[in-house]
């Protein structure tokens, strides 16, 4: 039952603060109730009242008058400082899982100043900032990711309690910009790539290679190809040879490099190259299935690989209808909508 | 593991939540230290120093110089002072232990104001104390005071909220005025209509300490205590003209029992007539013989009015012995209603019965052996009202003195006065003449009350001041009733006929010791006027403001068009609140509609988006402005430059640092797009027909 109303208030909420990388606050989407002490406040005014009437006080009954309506003024300040407030995202972050990741805004006031405009997103949140009227700054809030791929938080709480605390107006912003999360680097097993250069043959180099071979025991996530088979029949040992041409090219990260690695790991294997590499500024390529990334160097080649890292083999969020810089919503998505 | 620089954005500084901002907390105090003024005199001087010492440390800590007491410590303290505060109190409850008790948990919570909750429970406690000081103080400048602390209060709050607000904001004392000058006119129609309901269920505010004013036994020393104080006792307006001088006798109360030296209330089962209660309830405008008087709090249920006066309002009652009674006692100023009768007073001459008689006559067994004598010397000789006449012409021509400063006359005072000392206050003079009446066999009694009172400000009203306290004596006359006899009358002319000032002038002892006293100045005409000024403001105050109860709103409302009791009352009220709701919704409302219609930027941009797409570049969600204008310029090379400028600029809003979109950046903008149209209707598509227009997708 109350799922059931939770889920409508959502469905609700959702309409009135549609997914946009830019939300300006009106009547429509701006929520006001007292806060507890605001809630107290009427408590101690109804008491005030009763003690008015209880000694025919006039001047209580003034002073309970004149704090009843400051609270009602007030519940139109508090109104009024969210009001014509408009958030851009500025930037979606970028940032290893399990970090924070920081979303830029733009805060722009509108007609009247808007002060103390807490931002928070679930447990993080960012210091009470102030904005003078037709003035704008920019705020970072760092959004905690848990996982690499694409974050997109699905409500960013924007509140005031100015002037006296005692009523909350807050809404909501849905940025559509999904933040990238990149895997959370772990330092790598020593492995080659799989990536020949192309100007030898792998076949022969491998086998020219056999006499070079190193011999170790069996780790589970070897491949079988590699196994002493013949050893292993004549003495029951299962013993495994790294040839030196699989230590490949330094120069490419690849995905394949780390048998028995499952997928998310060797991302995080390859995030941790990437920025071992990026430290020593030697150039290296990434391959990736499906994706595979030039050697290069360079901080945007850090960037962009680790981004391809974050991203691999993620579907972005559907629903994804990003309006165009400062456009406003409904102008342009429904026309979009539309035909669909 | 280092990450790189990008992406190791520093967070923003996020203050502890609990930590208080230091401002938020000086207002806090300061509101305290102006709320703690008003009760200067009912707390005790150990407690405002406890508070202070507490409020003081927590500044220091806020300062950081000391730590705030751990739990035990805390605990140690709020013990030792509840102790101190139990020892003080000694059981007694009354209002103002309790108001101790509530400044004490006020200043014991200081200690523990660590977070933004306690600063609110603070808050809470401070604003409701405001509301007890208004119990005990009503007049204009404590008045004052109060709501000036109320605002400290809330201004605390706006700090509290945002304690870094820079100052090219407007600051929290503006920001509380503009909306005290909007909510105003709701807060005054409230004051108005709000129905002023009986109390729901009855707390008497007694006090521990008795104010001055007289009390319902007299010893011959106690009126001239009195004397010394020029406190308001009450104001009178009269609808028809003021009784001159000497007919401004205020009866309070009747004693009528001799218990040694002390006069006292009889216990006997008060006689009570229902009020001749008009219909109207005392409303509307003073009729000629009738007249409003506005009392100050005594505690006590006894009202004072002149003689031969009958109930108008429907909060006095009249009792035996032409005396009035409030319903409940007088714990804030009292505001009633009287008319004086055409007939004098005890004029209907009835006979007195024997139970009366007996209560009239009744004297100690022994004691003051003289006077006794003097009063059978004076039966043999003389019938009722020749007893009357030459006892006070005993007083008119001997030596009698009316002083303030009597000498002690321990044993047998009626005796001492009478014949040795021939010094004294009219509550010796009443108390005397009483007992030789008494013993004369003619009934007789004290009345206790007020004599005089001077006009204030304007002539509009008459002040009786504490020091008009009188006392005189009422003796039955057989055919004539009862009667006033003033032996005060007969030995100092002065007192009755002007004042105590003038009765005592000579003697250099009207209000010795009131330094401060504008009335003790009274031969100043500054120092006069400016005080029957002040009294007049506050005058109005009381009997608009803090007078305004029940009666004085009916009277306001029997004035409106339309019957309006308290029923309409209420709709009214709720009427006031609907439409003060109403009217300041329309206005936000109004207000944000003007704000949105001013966001030009925004409407400068939908334009070039609205071109772009009727060229067929259509906008493609979450693309760069930039790519826009290579998209437009790559379908009409003719406005790349333009193009190229313009998405500068929109860049240059969104991406430099943060800054006002001033007139002239929006006019430029503006300008650009004008030209970019034109460019793009010169450049038209079916010159153009070869070219691919529109996107790859």
């Amino acid at each position: 039952m109350i799922k059931v109303f939770r889920e409508r208030w959502q469905r609700w909420v959702n309409r009135r603060v549609p997914r946009s990388d830019s939300q300006s606050f009106n009547q429509k989407n701006i929520f006001i109730l007292p806060t507890g002490a605001g809630v107290v406040f009427g408590i101690l005014l109804l008491v005030m009242l009763i003690t008015g009437i209880n000694y025919q006080n006039s001047l209580i009954y003034l002073t309970t008058f004149l704090l009843g309506a400051l609270f009602v003024g007030a519940m139109h300040q508090t109104h009024r400082n969210l009001s014509g407030l408009q958030l851009t995202v500025m930037q979606p972050g970028e940032g290893f899982a399990g970090d924070e990741v920081p979303y830029r805004f733009r805060a722009s006031a509108g007609q009247g100043p808007a002060i103390s405009i807490r931002l928070s997103c679930e447990d993080s949140r960012v210091a009470p900032f102030h904005i003078a009227a037709g003035q704008a700054m920019d705020v970072t809030l760092l959004v905690t990711s848990a996982h690499r791929g694409y974050l997109r938080p699905e409500m960013i709480r924007v509140e005031t309690r100015f002037p006296f605390g005692l009523l909350k107006a807050w809404s909501w912003i849905r940025p559509v910009s999904p933040a990238i999360i990149f895997p959370r680097p772990v330092v790598a097993p020593d492995s080659g790539s799989t990536v020949e250069d192309g100007d030898e043959d792998s076949a022969q180099r491998a086998t020219i290679g056999n006499d070079n071979a190193d011999l170790r025991p069996w780790r589970e996530g070897d491949l079988s190809q590699r196994v002493m088979w013949k050893r292993y029949a004549r003495t029951g040992q299962m013993v495994v040879a790294d040839w030196e041409g699989e230590q490949g090219n330094p120069q490419w990260l690849d995905f394949y490099a780390f048998a028995g690695a499952d997928n998310e790991l060797r991302l995080s294997y390859l995030a941790w190259q990437v920025l071992e590499r990026a430290r020593g500024n030697t150039p290296f390529g990434l391959n990736l299935p499906g994706q595979v990334i030039e050697p290069d160097h360079g901080p945007a080649h850090v960037n962009r690989c680790l981004r391809a890292l974050g991203v691999w083999g993620e579907v972005p969020p559907r629903d994804s209808v990003a309006a165009a810089h400062g456009t406003r919503w409904h102008e342009t998505v429904r026309e979009k909508e539309a035909p669909v | 593991m280092k990450l790189p620089p990008a992406f190791a954005s520093g967070r923003e500084a996020v203050k502890p939540e609990n930590a208080l901002p230091s401002n938020a907390l000086l207002w806090l105090i300061g509101s305290f230290a102006i709320l703690l003024a008003p009760q200067w005199d009912r707390l005790p001087v150990w407690l405002v120093v406890a508070c202070g010492i507490l409020a003081l440390w927590r500044w220091l800590a806020q300062e950081g110089r000391v730590r705030l007491p751990g739990r035990w410590l805390r605990s140690g303290i709020m013990l030792v002072l509840i102790a101190v505060y139990v020892a003080t109190v000694q059981g007694r409850f009354t209002v103002d232990t309790a108001a101790s008790f509530f400044v004490l948990a006020v200043g014991l919570k200081w200690l523990e104001t660590r977070s933004a909750r306690d600063f609110y429970v603070l808050f809470f406690i401070l604003v409701y104390l405001a509301g007890v000081n208004f119990l005990f103080q009503q007049n204009i400048l404590w008045a004052l005071v109060n709501f000036l602390a109320v605002a400290l209060l809330l201004v605390g709050l706006q700090v509290l909220n945002a304690p870094d607000l820079p100052s090219d904001m407007p600051s929290g004392w503006r920001r509380l005025g503009g909306l005290l000058l909007k909510t105003l006119p709701v807060v005054v129609l409230l004051f108005v209509f709000f129905p002023r309901m009986a109390p729901l269920w009855s707390v008497p505010l007694v006090s521990g300490e008795a104010r001055s004013g007289i009390t319902d036994t007299m010893r011959p020393g106690d009126i001239s205590n009195l004397a010394q104080s020029s406190e308001r006792a009450f104001r009178a307006t009269f609808g028809g003209e003021m009784p001159a001088y000497r007919d401004r006798y205020w009866r309070g109360l009747v004693l009528d029992y001799l218990d040694g030296e002390t006069w006292r209330q009889g216990r006997g089962e008060r006689f009570r007539r229902p009020g001749r209660i008009a219909m109207d309830g005392g409303v509307g405008a003073l009729g000629d013989r009738e007249y409003d008087v506005l009392m100050e709090p005594t505690d006590q249920r006894w009202a004072f009015a002149l003689e031969g006066s009958s109930a108008i309002s429907d909060n006095v009652v009249e009792e035996g012995d032409d005396l009035f009674r409030f319903r409940r006692p007088a714990d804030s100023p009292m505001r009633y209603r009287l008319s004086l009768d055409e007939s004098p007073v005890g004029g209907d001459g009835n006979e007195l019965g024997v139970a009366e008689r007996r209560r009239f006559l009744q004297l100690p067994a022994s004691g003051n052996p003289r006077a006794r004598e003097l009063a059978r010397e004076l039966e043999q000789r003389f019938s009722d009202e020749g007893i009357v006449d030459s006892l006070l012409g005993r007083f008119r021509e001997q030596q009698y003195f009316y002083t303030l400063r009597p000498p002690a006359m321990p044993d047998d005072g009626v005796d001492a006065l009478l014949f040795d000392v021939k010094r004294g206050f009219c509550a010796h003079y009443a108390g005397a003449t009483t007992f030789v009446l008494r013993a004369a066999g003619i009934p007789a009694r004290v009345v206790v009350g007020y004599q005089g009172g001077e006009p204030g400000a304007g002539g509009e009203y008459l002040i009786v001041r504490q020091y008009d306290a009188h006392a005189w004596v009422e003796a039955w006359l057989d055919g004539r009733g009862w009667v006033r006899i003033d032996p005060t009358a007969a030995i100092s002319p002065e007192r009755i006929e002007s004042g105590l000032r003038d009765a005592v002038a000579g003697e250099g002892s009207f209000l010795e010791d009131e330094v401060l006293s504008a009335q003790k100045y009274g031969d100043m005409a500054l120092v006069q006027w400016a005080s029957l000024q002040l009294d007049r403001i506050n005058y109005q105050w009381q009997r608009w403001v803090v007078g305004y109860q029940g009666q004085s709103q009916m009277d306001l409302m029997s004035r409106l068009p339309g019957g309006i009791g308290m029923r309409e009352l209420g709709y009214l009220t709720a009427g006031v609140v609907g439409a003060g709701l109403l009217v300041a919704g329309i206005f936000s409302a109004l207000q944000l509609r003007r704000g949105e219609r001013r966001d030009d930027f925004q409407k400068v941009l939908l334009s070039w988006h609205r071109t772009c797409e009727s060229v067929g570049v259509p906008v493609r969600q979450g693309e760069t402005p930039s790519t826009l204008a290579d998209r437009l310029a790559q379908a009409r090379p003719s406005v790349t430059e333009t193009a190229r400028r313009f998405a500068r600029m929109v860049n240059s809003h969104y991406y430099k640092a943060a800054s006002e979109s001033d007139d002239q950046e929006l006019r430029r903008m503006r300008r650009l797009l004008g030209t970019m149209k034109r460019q793009l209707r010169e450049t038209s598509p079916r010159r153009q027909s070869n070219r691919e227009s529109g996107p790859a997708k």
